[in-house]
């Protein structure tokens, strides 16, 4: 594609006008608000449909597996026993979950694991808003059943030294799940 | 207090180790104040991490310079080397001496009635750290560098000193402190003189290698120019050097032809008479105005750094040699022969329907046009 400019007038020319236009352009883009976050202070708020960290919820799985067999690199572990309890005169088999883990730092967060669960409202999800998963060692990224429930405890990175709490009131903190 | 000794060699010397320390301050400040502005210009925050604003970056910038490794490359010719970042600080440092800051006597060093021969002459030996530099590195990139640098000096050389001919025909003289005397009582030479001060600040732009035209530094051909292969102070030296040479380059334009220490045109304003009523103050007043003149240019040389992509070699010599210097010939020409025809306040005029019209096509309001586009076929 060939774009043709319109020939200057030789007194825009003898002004130089393109020039002074960079300058008025550059001159504009200096007083507009930046975009840039300063990271452990301000922190940027992922949309609704961000994949983030998992979270868990132990009182709505009924220990289905099909989020283990939904995952297509297989990184959800279950284990499950049979039990029977006693419920109105009536016995009754239920399952209980023994081991729900997690090996996060193979997880490529597909999300598919959430479509395959069965529950409503969803037993396991991602929609969390967290980013934050850099750990020093990696043995900290699998995760078991607890530690998928209760993450929100962890103490959260601020960038800034712990006992300075004047300095993390003033911050904007990340939210946790939303469901 | 007013032996001969103190008069000629005590008050020049506390004066120029006031200004020298005001001066390097403001330097050091530049380099932050460049990159904050840059970093605004290009839509990110620059460094703001070192105390309030970033502010703290000024004395952290040095410290991290002098306690860096100093790496001399082992093929280096090593006087050369050594005197490569040395040799355009000294005619930094010393053209600070002749710039008259405020109304003489006080506020100026030296008074020399040639002082504007000397500062050009001064300033042009600045080049010959760069080409040393460059090549006692003994690298290819490094020497391309202090060509390139030579090459840009030659030509820039001539229309820098060209278009100081106007403003020479018209005041008649070489002293500066004459030059700003003239500029209050008749209008500021940027408006005779529109011409020369648009080519000037061109020049002054080609003279520091800043973008535009930083050539000799080109990152993206030239891994960073002459200062290659020099770490830690040398590197800071030339750094040094460089922002010292702007700082002279903008107190020589605001001096020849945005009226110096004064701030008024036509006899009427801050002009040296009604400063000097003022006495001392009035002097610092001066000075302080003086300061934000030279400040605003500085920050002119950022603009434009933000602004400007740098030229093609052969662009920058086409633009030195076709342009500048047939167009500061010109300007001689035409101010001569309104001074032959005793006409110089005429010479007003060009200035000001010139800035008029620049303006006016600026910030008409316009209709945005579509682009004509024709399909290669």
């Amino acid at each position: 594609m060939l774009v043709e400019y319109q020939k200057q007038k030789w007194s825009e020319k003898f002004l130089v006008l393109d020039l002074l236009e960079g300058l008025k352009t550059t001159l504009r883009e200096l007083f507009k608000p930046k975009v840039t976050i300063r990271y452990p202070e301000e922190r940027m708020e992922p949309t609704d449909r961000f994949r983030g960290m998992f979270k868990f919820s132990y009182d709505r799985c009924i220990a289905c597996k099909l989020c283990a067999v939904a995952c297509p690199i297989d990184i959800i572990y279950i284990d499950v026993h049979d039990d029977i309890i006693e419920e109105g005169g009536k016995k009754k088999k239920v399952k209980v979950l023994d081991r729900y883990d997690i090996d996060v730092k193979r997880c490529m967060f597909c999300s598919l694991c959430e479509e395959a669960c069965p529950t409503k409202p969803k037993s396991i999800w991602l929609t969390t808003k967290t980013y934050e998963l850099a750990t020093y060692d990696r043995n900290d990224l699998y995760f078991n059943m607890q530690e998928l429930e209760y993450w929100d405890d962890r103490p959260k990175y601020t960038g800034l030294p712990e006992d300075d709490s004047k300095a993390i009131e003033g911050q904007k903190q990340i939210t946790g799940g939303v469901e | 207090m007013n032996t001969p000794l103190m008069h000629y060699l005590g008050w020049p010397v506390i004066k120029f180790l006031v200004a020298f320390i005001i001066v390097q301050v403001i330097v050091a400040a530049m380099n932050w104040i460049e990159r904050r502005l840059l970093g605004l210009f290009q839509a990110r925050l620059g460094p703001n991490r070192v105390g309030y604003k970033g502010l703290l970056q000024i004395i952290a910038d040095p410290v991290k310079f002098l306690l860096k490794e100093d790496i001399v490359p082992s093929s280096a010719e090593k006087v050369a080397y050594y005197l490569g970042p040395m040799l355009p600080l000294i005619p930094a440092f010393v053209v600070f001496c002749l710039i008259p800051f405020g109304p003489p006597p006080t506020f100026t060093v030296t008074r020399v009635n040639v002082g504007l021969l000397l500062i050009l002459a001064l300033t042009s030996t600045g080049v010959y750290g760069i080409i040393l530099g460059g090549w006692a590195s003994n690298n290819k990139y490094s020497l391309m560098g202090g060509l390139r640098s030579a090459a840009q000096m030659v030509s820039y050389e001539v229309p820098f000193g060209l278009s100081i001919v106007g403003v020479l025909m018209i005041c008649g003289s070489l002293d500066l402190v004459t030059i700003v005397r003239y500029q209050e009582v008749n209008a500021w030479n940027f408006l005779p003189q529109i011409l020369a001060c648009f080519i000037f600040l061109v020049a002054m732009n080609a003279e520091n290698n800043r973008t535009p035209f930083d050539l000799p530094e080109a990152e993206s051909e030239l891994v960073a120019g002459y200062h290659t292969e020099y770490s830690a102070m040398k590197f800071a030296f030339f750094m040094l050097a460089e922002f010292s040479m702007m700082l002279v380059n903008s107190c020589l334009i605001v001096t020849l032809f945005f009226g110096g220490w004064t701030l008024g045109m036509f006899g009427i304003g801050l002009t040296t008479d009604v400063l000097a009523k003022m006495g001392f103050m009035g002097g610092l007043l001066g000075t302080l105005i003086f300061t934000t003149k030279v400040m605003m240019f500085m920050l002119f040389y950022v603009w434009f750094r933000a602004t400007f992509p740098r030229f093609r070699f052969d662009q920058l010599m086409d633009l030195g040699w076709k342009w500048m210097i047939p167009l500061a010939l010109g300007n001689i020409f035409v101010t001569g022969i309104f001074i032959l025809a005793g006409q110089e306040r005429l010479m007003y005029w060009i200035g000001i329907i010139t800035i008029a019209a620049a303006a006016f096509y600026l910030f008409k309001p316009r209709r945005i046009e579509s682009r004509k586009v024709a399909h290669a076929s």
